[in-house]
């Protein structure tokens, strides 16, 4: 369901988040066009405005240079006509009635010599008759005094003129120099006009005619202005001249005729050159626009398209792989599209695993729930803790009779008769092999009929239960029979390996019996039949004791073993205070030629399930152990501390140490490390093979550990802590002895009341707080703490509420009896026959009280 | 009790006793104890291969079991050793089973005893080994 979801959130449309990378493209290229469009636009702007400026500046420059030269080249003709006035020849030729003169003269014009009367005397030109000068204007002045005058329409040559004069000492004449003006444009315009086209145009002082052009210089020459835009000086600088063309203006006075001197460069020419140059920028910008526009098309060729059918691939929308689909992309988006290929590859695998797995996790779950439901023999899973059902076939619905519903509400006890339970408790209660067949048992149905089966079981973990998986199988009477006949079968099987194995025992023991013994004998013999010293006889009789001994010592780990392995030895479990059992066990080495044994207890130790007599032989055997393995001394370290739910015991020594070849070997029978060092070393070779009968019919594991000779070893035994806590009876029972203990709970047990057994007063302490209890029964003779400061404590911590029944072996005095009734016991019971009976009675009398109460 | 004769032939004799356990040495030697022999003793297998190397005894007593080199092997080294040709073997065994005692006289054992044995009897055996 998961992958289709996936499926169609592929299919669904992409969300938008923002513009495009096209887009962003696009609007990119735009903001390049408008910023290089207003580059070119200002830039041609500004190179107009700089090609008018200069266009301008070049002709007021022009203008000044020109007015300036003509008006020198007026003073040069002053000096030069007033020169001639002032040579006598001059006056001679002016006196004498004719004669003929000749005077040269170089620029355009001519120069004359005049009499009063306006007749040329002589001239640098051929001479006209008569006065033709007699009627222009600046005749009088000109015989008076230098006059530079014009313009004037010469009348000998006909052209706009302007004339220099100076007069001829005597008021005999004048000596005039006549230039024509037409020329002077173009004298203008190529001294002064330069490659910038100016036109040079001179107009009167009044401003009403035109003086010279250096353009079209016959054209306008001696017309008048009027309707032009050179009427006037002022006006703007810009200004269209005579012949129509756009030029820019500028103007300077030539001071000694009153002449406006004119200088225009042709706009037009000016600003193509700024149009030139601001073409060729705008040629730059664009071939700089159009390299952009490649680097973006390429840019965006090569990324963003890549990336936009590489978002296609990953939505799905184009098949194949992203690399094949991206093509040429840049490296990263390539790089990017491999990595999505090997990441769509992986999640492709995962997910079809994962769907393979999920369809067979389903398929299998089918598979066995079918099994379950559809096998014809009953089946049910039960919870170890509570022992409640968990789950029930079809076959066991129909065997049993209880629905479902009913089953489940059950534990597996309401399924038995009542007289078969506490078999089943205790088979329950012990650690449960992880497969187990067992049976016959007997199984009550519904209608009251029983049936025998065989129960074949195995440990599961179901949900978080730990739970057992039972299979019940009907028994016929044949099939018992049979079953029967097979016990019987694989007993005698099992008898003829026990019996091998029995033989190898024996033969192993009558060796071990056989030193001992042969040294008894022998020596008894040597007693018997030879005379002996008395110091012989000592020695002697010292080997024979010590010999016996080690017969001795031999034999009763030897039946303790074949008890504890042949399950005769009945370990009596029991809540026990470990490190109590602990300290007890020590203060057996509490011997002042060794240095104390230190320990190192965790605090608050939970209670462990124990056989507190046989945890205790584990405890001296290993401690004796490690004192004997240390013939130099060195520091015994006793620990215990809680691992993973166990009581973690471990003797440490400093000793001789274990060879790692022999750590395999340790705890088999008559094993022994066997190096120089420890020959004389005594031990029966059987202490740790009890010691590991013992710790695993705890449920708990014994380990060996050393660095190697020398450098000394550590023994680790595991026991399980009492794991319902809650797990509370109706009388505490106080008693060590284990046998007595039993009988007291029977008969309590007979009376309705349940009971919690503790093996000392340490462990008592611990239940009554954990637990609490409403009665208890107390012996006073108890290992470690006594049953009188047991009892004290309880009455300081409890008050005075628990009825308490002592039943011990102890001699009371009065003394002590009356210290007991002070505490507030109920009663003082001797032990011995019929005592149990006895304390049980005492005991539910004691509650009556407190059941009428409720 | 005993009656001893020294033939004068014979020099004094070397007996080693090769036990691990020292009660047995103890009883062994105590057994065996007399002016005729100097009697020395072993540990474990290696040692009494040791010694008899150096002292070359007339007769060893050797206790099967031991540990390292076994009884056994002590005896087939003793008995592939051409320098040992006189050296007579006793066997000390605490196993009943015939197979230890066979392969014993197969290695050339001169003679066995099975723990408990009687002093009296071992002694008879060690004067009939050295006779022989």
């Amino acid at each position: 369901m998961a992958v289709n979801g996936r499926q169609r959130g592929m299919a669904d449309p992409p969300r938008r988040h923002g513009w495009s990378l096209r887009s962003y493209i696009a609007l990119f290229m735009a903001v390049l066009l408008g910023v290089a469009g207003l580059a070119a636009f200002s830039v041609r702007l500004m190179s107009e405005q700089d090609a008018r400026q200069a266009a301008i500046a070049d002709a007021n420059f022009a203008a000044r240079a020109a007015s300036t030269q003509i008006a020198n080249d007026l003073v040069l003709l002053q000096e030069t006509t007033a020169k001639l006035a002032a040579n006598p020849q001059i006056a001679a030729v002016l006196a004498a009635p004719a004669g003929a003169c000749s005077l040269s003269f170089s620029p355009a014009g001519h120069l004359d010599v005049i009499n009063r009367d306006g007749t040329v005397k002589c001239s640098s030109q051929a001479r006209p008759s008569g006065p033709v000068y007699e009627a222009v204007a600046w005749l009088p002045a000109a015989l008076l005094g230098p006059v530079t005058a014009g313009p004037f329409l010469d009348p000998v040559s006909g052209n706009v003129s302007a004339v220099v004069a100076s007069p001829v000492a005597g008021g005999l004449g004048t000596v005039v120099a006549i230039i024509f003006m037409a020329p002077l444009g173009a004298g203008l315009a190529s001294a002064l006009g330069g490659a910038r086209h100016l036109e040079f145009l001179v107009t009167t002082q009044d401003g009403e005619a035109v003086l010279t052009r250096s353009s079209n210089p016959d054209r306008w020459v001696g017309a008048p202005l009027t309707g032009t835009s050179f009427g006037s000086t002022s006006g703007p600088v810009r200004r269209t001249d005579l012949d129509g063309t756009n030029r820019l203006y500028g103007w300077s006075m030539v001071d000694a005729t009153g002449w406006t001197v004119f200088a225009g460069a042709d706009e037009a020419s000016a600003l193509s050159s700024a149009y030139l140059s601001a073409n060729r920028f705008l040629v730059i910008i664009l071939a700089g626009v159009a390299a952009m526009s490649l680097v973006v098309v390429v840019v965006y060729r090569r990324v963003a398209e890549p990336v936009r059918r590489l978002s296609l691939v990953m939505r799905g929308s184009a098949p194949g792989s992203a690399l094949g689909i991206v093509g040429t992309g840049a490296r990263e988006v390539t790089d990017l599209a491999e990595d999505f290929d090997h990441l769509m590859a992986t999640v492709k695998r995962e997910l079809a695993e994962r769907l393979n797995s999920e369809q067979e996790a389903v398929v299998s779950e089918r598979n066995y729930r079918t099994l379950f439901e559809g096998h014809p023999q009953p089946m049910w899973l039960y919870d170890m803790e509570t022992l409640a059902f968990l789950e029930v076939n079809d076959a066991a619905v129909q065997r049993y009779g209880y629905s479902r519903d009913e089953f489940l509400a059950m534990k597996i006890t309401e399924i038995r008769p009542e007289q078969d339970v506490p078999k089943l408790l205790e088979v329950i209660g012990q650690p449960l092999p992880a497969f187990d067949k067992t049976g016959p048992w007997r199984h009550r149905l519904k209608d009251g009929n029983s049936v025998q089966v065989l129960i074949t079981s195995h440990a599961v973990t179901f949900g978080d239960h730990v739970a057992r998986f039972v299979l019940a199988e009907d028994l016929t009477e044949s099939e018992r029979l049979e079953l029967e006949l097979h016990q019987s079968q694989a007993r005698a099987e099992s008898a003829a390996e026990l019996s091998r194995a029995k033989d190898e025992m024996v033969s192993m023991v009558s060796h071990e019996m056989r030193t001992p013994l042969a040294s008894i004998v022998g020596f008894t013999e040597l007693l018997v039949t030879r005379e002996v010293t008395a110091v012989q006889r000592k020695e002697y009789l010292g080997v024979m004791l010590q010999e016996g001994h080690r017969l001795t010592a031999l034999i009763n780990d030897f039946l303790d073993l074949r008890r504890i392995e042949g399950g005769h030895l009945t370990m009596r479990f029991a809540p026990a205070d470990i490190s109590a059992l602990l300290k007890r066990a020590l203060d057996l080495f509490s011997d002042p030629a060794h240095a104390p044994i230190e320990t190192n207890f965790e605090a608050d130790l939970p209670l462990v399930r124990a056989d507190g007599d046989s945890i205790f032989r584990v405890i001296a055997n290993l401690v004796s152990n490690a004192r004997k393995y240390s013939p130099g001394g060195g520091a015994i370290v006793v620990g215990a501390k809680v691992n993973d739910g166990m009581v973690e015991v471990s003797v440490r020594d400093e000793g001789l140490g274990i060879p790692l070849e022999s750590l395999n070997h340790l705890f088999h029978k008559f094993y022994r490390v066997d190096t120089a060092d420890r020959r004389t070393i005594k031990g029966t070779g059987l202490g740790l093979a009890i010691s590991k009968n013992i710790v695993e019919a705890h449920g708990g594991k014994i380990s060996a550990f050393s660095k190697g000779l020398g450098k000394g070893s550590t023994f680790v035994f595991t026991i399980p802590t009492v794991r319902d806590q809650a797990h509370t009876g109706d009388v505490l029972v106080v008693e060590d002895d284990s046998g007595f203990a039993r009988l007291l709970e029977a008969e309590l047990a007979a009376r309705g009341l349940s009971s919690v057994w503790a093996a000392d007063a340490e462990t008592a302490e611990h239940l009554m707080t954990t637990n609490g209890a409403r009665a208890v029964v107390l012996d006073l003779l108890l290992p470690g703490l006594s049953g009188e400061a047991f009892l004290q404590r309880l009455r300081k911590r409890h008050g005075p509420g628990v009825p308490v029944v002592i039943v011990t072996l102890k001699d009371i005095d009065a003394a002590a009896s009356l210290v007991l009734q002070k505490a507030g016991v109920t009663a003082v019971l001797r032990k011995g026959p019929g005592m149990a009976e006895a304390a049980a009675n005492l005991i539910v009398k004691s509650l009556v009280p407190e059941l009428v109460a409720t | 009790m005993r009656s001893r004769t020294p033939t004068g032939l014979l020099a004094l004799r070397t007996v080693l006793i090769a036990d691990d356990e020292p009660s047995m040495r103890l009883l062994v030697h105590a057994t065996i104890e007399s002016d005729d022999y100097t009697v020395i003793e072993a540990v474990d297998g290696a040692e009494a291969w040791a010694m008899i190397q150096q002292h070359k005894p007339s007769l060893v007593l050797l206790d099967v079991q031991m540990p390292g080199q076994t009884g056994l092997d002590v005896l087939r080294l003793v008995k592939a050793d051409p320098d040992l040709i006189g050296t007579r073997v006793i066997l000390l065994t605490s196993k009943a089973q015939e197979s230890d005692v066979e392969k014993g006289l197969i290695a050339g054992a001169d003679f066995y005893l099975t723990k408990p044995f009687s002093p009296l009897d071992l002694l008879t055996r060690v004067d009939e080994a050295l006779q022989i």
